[in-house]
């Protein structure tokens, strides 16, 4: 009987994910449509082609090769940051730590627009634009309010025994963080990683003005903007290079799923 | 407490931000500082052409002497807000590739050095091509080309349908066409209605076509346009999704095959040629007879306004200009964007020696600037007359509405 | 910034440790602090160089009148709150924060329930589950350009996917992009895209509820509606707080979405996609308006504020 109640619930479980996913569908369904059968709207490429994706593989694997680089130093670096400073901000006497994370989520309301007009200017003065480490210091920035504070909470549930036996035994702030407190929160690092790579892997915003003289050196969100031309967009090419450029992430997303769901929060958190 | 010190903060912030009068100083200019540059930059708004690309390896053998041309490419609506930050931040390029409408408004707002100093020769433009590119008695730059709208049409749907092109001449006539077309089963026209200035562009030919006038956009003859694509909506005649469309998404519309008319510019010329379909272009007929008066497109090859070692970023300027509009090749660049010469007797010659372009010869003699009479001040109009035109085509027929919108338009 | 701004993983944790330490601060050795700045600086000097920079950029922006010329100049006057006056009591003001307040709401509540369904749907595994959950995740990939454009065609009044299928019910096609219609069909693929996102942080909220408490609630005999709006909905209540506050702080950003669809015509602008418009001088006026734009960036900043501020008030009172 139970095995009966599952599979109507894979049913309609099924059901579901297509229709969530029915513009996934229509994306992959156009990428392989002939150009002036785009706006047919039909239900299946019924005009064939795989031009798309030949022109697409032609021209943007070098950005997904640059999008690649990007994102892993991108989480490369938000951990650096972020991991210490939430070490702090949960097991180190701070002042004004309560501030201190009021303004890191205060940090995430900042709309773009206000961002965008001030970031150019400090770009251009440090003279780091249209630079890879430029870029990537940039797409941290979005991460790391995040991670710290992912941190903060993981590393606050660390039981206070195994903080003071290791300070008994005379080990300092920096060598307990690194020998106790940063493997015990590998949960909240995989978490803060895989988040921070989805962020820098689909970032537009700083993309696209600290680094639009890159040349190769561009990321895939500003690549497929190649095709966006001032009278001629080719709508082909953009969802073939989309297609492509989804599969190492949705790879790396049912890979990562499961730090993401049970157990990552249940371990950390014990009330 | 914590909100005490954030409001304190704040305060902080809004008293020093209040006190400045400037925020920033420019950085130093990107290349050496010796009198001669070892890279020119040039911005274009063609991002399709990627960096292996024709046109790529085209401007690259325009680099002077002794130098290495870079090329940043970014799309029209985000090239004028990249020279603008790019010229306050002291790093700006040697040369800029604007469109015909943004000139204007880079002038008034200081981006862009008068030809005479940056050493560009303005001299073999036609007159009507060239106009925007002279801004309160200055001129700043040149065409790199021209382009224009026109009226293709499927000739397989209008056979079948019964309707003969050639007596096409004014809109009750081409109505009474898409009214044929629509009952034969087909679909009518597809134009460009999105907001902004291409959907502006796109409606100037029917603006111009019933006699109105850029300076007064509330009259009648404005108006009457308004009202005839409101109607195109209202029965059916024209997609809905005009009212985001834009030009090329109106283009692959009408490569379905499933639409007797598209109006779209002279660049699609070649592809309207390789289509399944027979495509044929025609100039688009005004209110009662002839032919309507279509916008210049295209655009204008500018010089910034350089802050340090100015001299040598003009020279470098004017050279890689010069190599693109000089008259040796004009055409050259022009083929290669498929655009037409802004000098008359090139034109005449590119004309003439590819027959698609016929259809298009007297169009682009007629073809008016959008910034001519009103400068700076167009990208208000603009503004107003594409609002205007959003309400009438929301308003599918509605007269009314249509009117009001006009006028409304006018009132600023 | 981008869609993916996320939530925290489970407001207990931040709430109990690290916003209000119940215990007073002991008197700690200086290389205690010493070693807190280590720890923290490079995160302060991020903060100052990325947040405090542009926040007071846009500040400075908003009490002087910027052309694009005196942009460049940097010699704009000082008006003091003049701008101010001029976007609130604007005629499109009312009506764009009316716009704004139905896009947030209308998504929100959606985006929660569709995401808490769906996770309590997940919550007991079955086969293809966790493909399934995997999948669902695949929209908050795709970039923006594709996901906007993709529902705008499958908008399109004339032949679009979804009045298709409308006419299967023989209801009449819906023109989704017009100026009455936009917002609703803004909301509806605004909708979509942040379904995965709550549907993976109430999952794992979900995950954190002890199955001890569920089997003792089915040996008194309640029923699955009971078990949820009794030991799920109340055990949920932090997750949720945060879930909607960083859903508010989000989803009143949002530009993006809506831009590609529509460029913020008619009903659909609102004021993030008015600020955007007029910051960079996109959309139907080429006009830019500088200090406009950074009025209702900072209007909108404000507005962020505030919830935060809510959100702390129910937070503290939850604790008591």
């Amino acid at each position: 009987m139970t095995v009966h109640r599952t599979w109507w619930k894979t049913a309609i479980g099924v059901t579901l994910t297509v229709v969530m996913l029915f513009p996934v569908y229509w994306m992959i369904n156009v990428s392989l449509t002939q150009r002036d059968a785009i706006r047919a709207g039909d239900f299946y490429p019924k005009s064939f082609t795989l031009d798309h994706y030949r022109v697409a593989f032609h021209q943007q694997l070098p950005f997904l090769a640059t999008s690649l680089v990007i994102s892993i130093a991108t989480v490369l670096l938000t951990l650096l940051i972020a991991a210490p400073a939430g070490y702090a901000l949960s097991r180190l006497y701070v002042p004004g730590r309560g501030t201190l994370n009021f303004l890191l989520i205060v940090a995430q309301m900042i709309p773009a627009v206000v961002m965008s007009i001030g970031l150019y200017q400090i770009y251009s003065n440090l003279g780091t634009l249209d630079t890879l480490p430029g870029l990537i210091i940039a797409d941290s920035t979005i991460a790391v309010p995040f991670a710290v504070l992912l941190y903060s909470a993981f590393m606050a549930g660390i039981p206070r025994e195994l903080i003071q036996a290791a300070q008994v035994d005379g080990a300092s702030h920096w060598r307990t963080f690194r020998s106790i407190a940063l493997p015990i929160s590998r949960n909240a690092s995989v978490t803060a990683a895989l988040f921070t790579f989805l962020w820098a892997w689909s970032d537009f915003l700083f993309a696209s003005t600290l680094n639009r003289g890159g040349g190769n050196l561009r990321p895939i969100t500003l690549g497929i903007y190649d095709y966006i031309g001032s009278q001629n967009q080719e709508w082909g090419p953009l969802m073939a290079t989309a297609v492509i450029a989804s599969v190492p992430t949705a790879i790396l997303l049912v890979f990562a799923q499961r730090y993401v769901a049970a157990g990552a929060i249940a371990g950390a958190v014990k009330d | 407490m914590r909100v005490g010190s954030i409001v304190v903060a704040a305060g902080m912030i809004t008293a020093l931000a209040a006190c400045s009068s400037s925020s920033g100083s420019g950085g130093s200019s990107a290349s050496g500082s010796a009198s001669s540059l070892s890279t020119v930059t040039v911005w274009d708004p063609y991002p399709q052409n990627d960096a292996t690309s024709d046109w790529a390896k085209y401007l690259a053998a325009c680099a002077p002497a002794g130098t290495t041309l870079t090329r940043t490419t970014a799309a029209t609506a985000d090239l004028l807000n990249n020279l603008t930050s790019a010229v306050k931040a002291g790093n700006a390029p040697d040369v800029v590739i604007l469109d015909n409408p943004a000139v204007p408004a880079a002038a008034a707002a200081g981006l862009l050095a008068p030809a005479k100093d940056a050493g560009i020769d303005t001299t073999g433009f036609d007159a009507n091509l060239a106009g925007p590119g002279t801004v309160a008695g200055v001129t700043y730059g040149v065409p790199i080309g021209a382009n224009t709208l026109g009226l293709y049409y499927n000739k397989d749907i209008l056979d079948k349908a019964g309707v003969d092109p050639s007596t096409i001449t004014s809109w009750a006539t081409l109505n009474a066409a898409l009214d044929k077309v629509t009952k034969a089963g087909d679909k009518g026209i597809t134009f460009a209605g999105v907001a902004g200035e291409e959907g502006v562009f796109q409606f100037l030919p029917w603006f111009w076509g019933a006699g109105a006038n850029l300076k007064s956009v509330g009259s009648d003859q404005a108006v009457a346009a308004g009202q005839l694509v409101s109607d195109w909506i209202g029965k059916g005649y024209a997609p809905k999704s005009a009212l985001t469309d834009n030009q090329s998404n109106s283009w692959d519309l009408f490569l379905t095959g499933k639409y007797a008319f598209a109006e779209n510019g002279s660049w699609f010329a070649h592809a309207a040629a390789s289509q399944k379909f027979k495509a044929i272009a025609m100039p688009i007929p005004g209110q009662n007879s002839g032919s309507a008066p279509a916008p210049t497109g295209g655009e204008f090859v500018l010089a910034p306004l350089q802050k340090d070692n100015a001299s040598a970023h003009y020279a470098n300027a004017s050279k890689v200009i010069s190599c693109l509009v000089g008259k040796d090749n004009q055409v050259k660049t022009a083929d290669k964007l498929g655009y037409f010469s802004a000098n008359k007797d090139l034109r005449q010659a590119q004309i003439a020696a590819d027959k698609v372009w016929t259809p298009w010869a007297a169009s682009i003699e007629s073809a008016q600037g959008r910034t001519t009479d009103l400068g700076a001040d167009y990208t208000t109009t603009s503004a107003n007359l594409s609002t205007a035109i959003q309400a009438s085509l929301n308003a599918a027929g509605d007269s009314a509405t249509v009117k009001a919108a006009f006028q409304q338009a006018a009132a600023g | 910034m981008t869609v993916q701004n996320p939530l925290i993983v489970s407001g207990d944790a931040m709430v109990g440790r690290t916003w209000a330490p119940a215990r007073p601060k002991p008197r700690r050795p200086r290389r205690t602090t010493w070693a807190a700045v280590g720890f923290l600086s490079p995160l302060l000097v991020y903060l100052v160089v990325f947040y405090a920079y542009p926040l007071y950029t846009n500040v400075s922006l908003s009490l002087h009148n910027y052309t694009r010329a005196t942009y460049v100049t940097g010699n704009a006057p000082f008006v003091g709150l003049d701008i101010y006056r001029q976007v609130i009591g604007s005629p499109l003001f009312l009506p764009i924060v009316e716009q704004t307040a139905f896009f947030v709401i209308v998504s929100l509540v959606f985006q929660y329930t569709i995401g808490l369904a769906l996770a309590v749907f997940f919550q007991r595994n079955f086969p293809l589950s966790t493909v399934m959950r995997g999948l669902f995740l695949v929209p908050w990939l795709l970039p923006i350009i594709v996901s906007a454009t993709t529902w705008q065609w499958m908008m399109d009044a004339d032949s679009g996917v979804i009045n298709r299928i409308l006419g299967i019910f023989h209801i009449a096609p819906v023109w989704w992009l017009n100026a009455d219609h936009s917002l609703v069909a803004v909301t509806i693929a605004n909708i979509w895209l942040g379904i995965p996102f709550n549907l993976v942080i109430l999952y794992s909220g979900l995950q954190n509820i002890p199955p001890e408490l569920y089997e003792a609630a089915a040996l008194d005999g309640a029923g699955r509606r009971r078990q949820f709006w009794s030991i799920t909905f109340p055990l949920l209540r932090p997750v949720t707080a945060i879930t909607l506050l960083l859903g508010f702080v989000y989803t009143i950003k949002v530009v993006d979405i809506i831009w590609i669809m529509t460029f913020g015509t008619g009903s659909s602008q609102t004021l993030a996609t008015w600020a955007y418009a007029m910051s960079t001088g996109k959309g139907t006026s080429a006009v830019i308006k500088y200090s406009q734009a950074s009025v209702v960036g900072t209007i909108l900043l404000l507005i962020a504020l505030v919830m935060g501020f809510v959100y702390l008030a129910l937070q503290r009172r939850s604790e008591d």
